[in-house]
């Protein structure tokens, strides 16, 4: 594993992490644990796009703080170009420099006190940089994520810039330390329609032309598809199907993936109206067996009872789901659930 | 057959009657509401800026209005000074908003309401019961010390005088079914509900006194996509149960071109387009809505790399002169530097563009993109699987 050609720059082997909460109002507080992500392995590689797809509250930001190592997981391990990094040691610097977060809220992420220019040049002193070089250093940080020119930008402040902008700098700061991987947690569901597709672009050519490994969360799975290399669908804080390009968008297999790709308002098919209107907040992720047969309309009793495991269901796709348990070799195409319930299965 | 909105007023105010007192229009009116050269600005003198310039738009009984445009278009301003909500320093500059409103009695007969004018009591009296509004911020709208019992009670006893307290607690047990809610809600706070069952329940408030006319102003933009197609088909089915016509406000235009009959599309306080779902989804007239069609990656056909709108949201304090989209659009001319276009039918179709290419001046070429025709013979889906 300490290969150093290997184009992979960061893994995460069988990352856990759990948190115990109080469950209010009982007379002996019963304490209950939410399984924010669990064992969840994945690769984060150099010039390419991995793309984490999920609803709210499905695990993403905890699983990117673990890899950012903000937080520390129950379980599990990271692999940092070969390197294992001991689960308990702290975050180095170093560890930093090489991996680098940005969050969804721009606002909240520059501080609103200090002009551009700080925000850029303190993460670059903290890194070694010298006095005199950080000037230049912030100007190329700038010019990198398209604010031309940089002069214009660098003595302004957060509420002086648009929403866009200010994602643009947050990635400028993640950047001037010439990190390997930049992990983004929906860095542009607080931005504007008209702004999104420029940040989206700004981080396929990042990976691109200078190579970073790119870790992409999202709750928009169009997004995902229009950007990724990779697909990783998340729920419950299992990782529930995945898949090498854009396989798991075109012919999903996860009946989660169905429902979520059913979802998306696309005015040019007609089908997407035709999911159930019923809510599914009040339904509790069960302790044992599949998280999502509560939701799922194909529950078999094999699933109230055990935790599915990976199934392959095709080229670098696989779908943690009984239903592809007697066909791993299988590519099974997108069934809309009403179609399935009639058992008119289009397998191939 | 239409009344003046001013005599109106005028009569409402002389008999003081909490009750619409002005003799029914008999012939029931097409329209719902009718909106003409309604404009809103925030602040005074050196300051001002115009957040909502012009806007003219009518929307039928039963239909839903659609209005996108990116954040600070003016949207929510116009809704909130249509209905009276806005506050200080927002201010109505000019323009008239006419509700026509239903008689109970006779629903053939109406009776038309001039918002602008309407004192505080005409206005209590057809909140709930005749328009509701869904704030942006209906996430945060319900009292958090209060259960959500208690909501369903105070409006229901304001607006339902002769009804029981336990005929209150049944018609609040029936709105919350109708959204999809367990009875049990009631007796929740709000802390205690997802966001989508909080959304839920603004909009079973909204419905409790069988309005003829709901305003939604991003009521899904917080939420997921599974519960936002949850609340869509809810309310889907719910309108066509009851028949409330809507407005539906919303940045994402695939959302609206499934649930809308009809859609404006607004930019820097000003519509820049009108027209049918259907028709601006499929052949889009003005720059700014292509670009915002081209904004969000589809999920089907070849990946390719989309471009979006260039440059940033306008600074309504910095308008340039002639066409305020100039600054950004692909196409700009001469002349939109220094003319700003009028907002006019194209051709003698029912929908409007305000760009000067499509003022009918022949040196003007229109780009393949913006000249795309409707094929009535295909569907929706083939027509699209055309394009992609
Ligand atoms: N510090 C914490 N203590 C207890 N539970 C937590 C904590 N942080 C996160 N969780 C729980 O872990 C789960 C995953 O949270 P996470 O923030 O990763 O979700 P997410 O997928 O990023 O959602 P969103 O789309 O809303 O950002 C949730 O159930 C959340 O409530
Ligand atoms: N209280 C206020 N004071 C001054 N300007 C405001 C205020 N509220 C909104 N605006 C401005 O009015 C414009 C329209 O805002 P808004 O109606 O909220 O847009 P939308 O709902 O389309 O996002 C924006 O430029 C916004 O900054
Ligand atoms: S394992 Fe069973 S319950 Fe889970 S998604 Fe598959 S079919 Fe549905
Ligand atoms: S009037 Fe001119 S600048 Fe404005 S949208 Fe039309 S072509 Fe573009
Ligand atoms: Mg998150
Ligand atoms: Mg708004």
């Amino acid at each position: 594993m300490t290969d150093r050609s290997s184009p992979v720059q960061l893994s995460a082997r069988h990352l856990t992490r759990h948190f115990a909460t109080r469950v209010p109002g009982k007379l002996f507080q019963a304490k209950r644990v939410v399984r924010a992500v669990d064992d969840a392995s994945l690769d984060l590689v150099r010039g390419q796009v991995t793309a984490v797809v999920g609803e709210s509250g499905s695990g993403k930001s905890v699983l990117a703080r673990m890899l950012a190592r903000i937080i520390s997981p129950t379980s599990g391990d990271l692999v940092l170009e070969g390197t294992p990094i001991p689960a308990r040691a702290k975050r180095t610097l170093e560890y930093a420099s090489k991996v680098q977060l940005v969050l969804q809220d721009p606002y909240a992420s520059n501080n609103p006190v200090h002009r551009v220019r700080h925000s850029l040049e303190r993460p670059l002193l903290i890194h070694g940089a010298q006095k005199h070089e950080v000037d230049d250093l912030a100007r190329a940080a700038l010019s990198r994520v398209s604010l031309d020119p940089p002069e214009r930008f660098l003595d302004r402040y957060p509420h002086e810039l648009s929403g866009g902008q200010l994602q643009r700098v947050s990635i400028a700061r993640a950047l001037c330390v010439k990190p390997d991987v930049l992990l983004a947690d929906e860095p542009i569901s607080m931005l504007d329609v008209s702004v999104r597709l420029g940040i989206l672009n700004l981080l396929k050519g990042l990976c691109d032309n200078e190579h970073l490994a790119i870790l992409y969360i999202t709750h928009d799975i169009a997004s995902a598809r229009y950007l990724a290399d990779e697909i990783i669908v998340m729920y419950a804080g299992q990782i529930v199907e995945r898949s090498r390009g854009t396989a798991l968008v075109d012919t999903p297999t996860h009946p989660y993936t169905q429902l979520l790709i059913a979802s998306v308002p696309d005015p040019s098919d007609p089908t997407s109206m035709a999911s159930q209107s019923e809510e599914h907040s009040s339904f509790a992720v069960p302790e044992v067996g599949c998280r999502f047969a509560p939701r799922c309309p194909f529950a078999m009793d094999v699933c109230r009872t055990s935790d599915p495991p990976d199934f392959k269901v095709g080229e670098g796709h696989t779908s943690r789901c009984w239903l592809y348990a007697n066909e791993s070799e299988a590519v099974v195409e997108m069934a809309l659930p009403e179609r399935r319930r009639e058992g008119e299965t289009t397998k191939t | 057959m239409i009344a003046d909105p001013l005599k109106t007023q005028s009569a409402a105010k002389m008999t003081e009657s909490p009750q619409h007192s002005v003799a029914p229009v008999s012939a029931r009116h097409d329209f719902v509401l009718e909106v003409n050269n309604f404009s809103v600005d925030y602040g005074v003198g050196e300051d001002m800026v115009r957040a909502v310039n012009d806007v003219t738009l009518k929307l039928r009984r039963s239909q839903v209005l659609g209005i996108a445009g990116e954040s600070g278009s003016g949207k929510s301003t116009l809704v909130y000074a249509m209905t009276r909500l806005l506050r200080a320093p927002g201010v109505i500059s000019s323009g008239d908003v006419k509700l026509n409103l239903t008689n109970e009695g006779d629903p053939e007969e109406v009776t038309p309401l001039s918002l602008v004018d309407a004192s505080e009591r005409e206005l209590r009296n057809i909140r709930w019961s005749h328009v509701s509004i869904v704030l942006q911020s209906a996430l945060n709208a319900l009292n958090p010390v209060l259960r959500v019992s208690r909501e369903f009670n105070e409006v229901l006893k304001t607006h339902r005088k002769g009804m029981t307290r336990s005929q209150r607690h049944d018609r609040s047990v029936e709105l919350l079914k109708m959204v999809g809610l367990n009875e049990d809600r009631l007796a929740r706070f709000p802390h205690e509900l997802s966001g989508g069952q909080r959304q839920r329940i603004m909009i079973a408030l909204a419905l409790a006194l069988d309005p003829e006319l709901v305003i939604m102003d991003e009521p899904t933009t917080a939420l997921d996509v599974v519960t936002q197609r949850e609340i869509i088909n809810e309310l889907n089915d719910l309108r066509s149960r009851y028949g409330f016509a809507m407005i539906f406000i919303t940045h994402d235009l695939s959302l609206l071109v499934e649930l809308a009959d009809e859609i404006v599309v607004m930019y820097a306080g000003a519509i820049v387009e009108r027209a049918g779902a259907s028709e601006l989804y499929q052949a889009p007239r003005h720059p700014y809505t292509l670009g915002l069609l081209n904004s969000f990656p589809p999920l089907h056909g070849e990946r390719r790399e989309l471009a979006g709108i260039p440059g940033s949201p306008p600074d309504l304090a910095e308008l340039p002169e002639g066409c305020s989209f100039a600054p950004r659009c692909p196409f700009a001319m001469q002349r939109c530097r220094h003319e700003a276009p009028p907002l006019t039918n194209i051709g003698d179709s029912d929908r409007s563009v305000a760009c000067w290419l499509h003022s009918g001046d022949p040196s003007v070429r229109v780009p393949v993109e913006l000249s795309r025709e409707m094929n009535p013979s295909r569907t929706r889906v083939t027509a699209l699987k055309e394009r992609t």
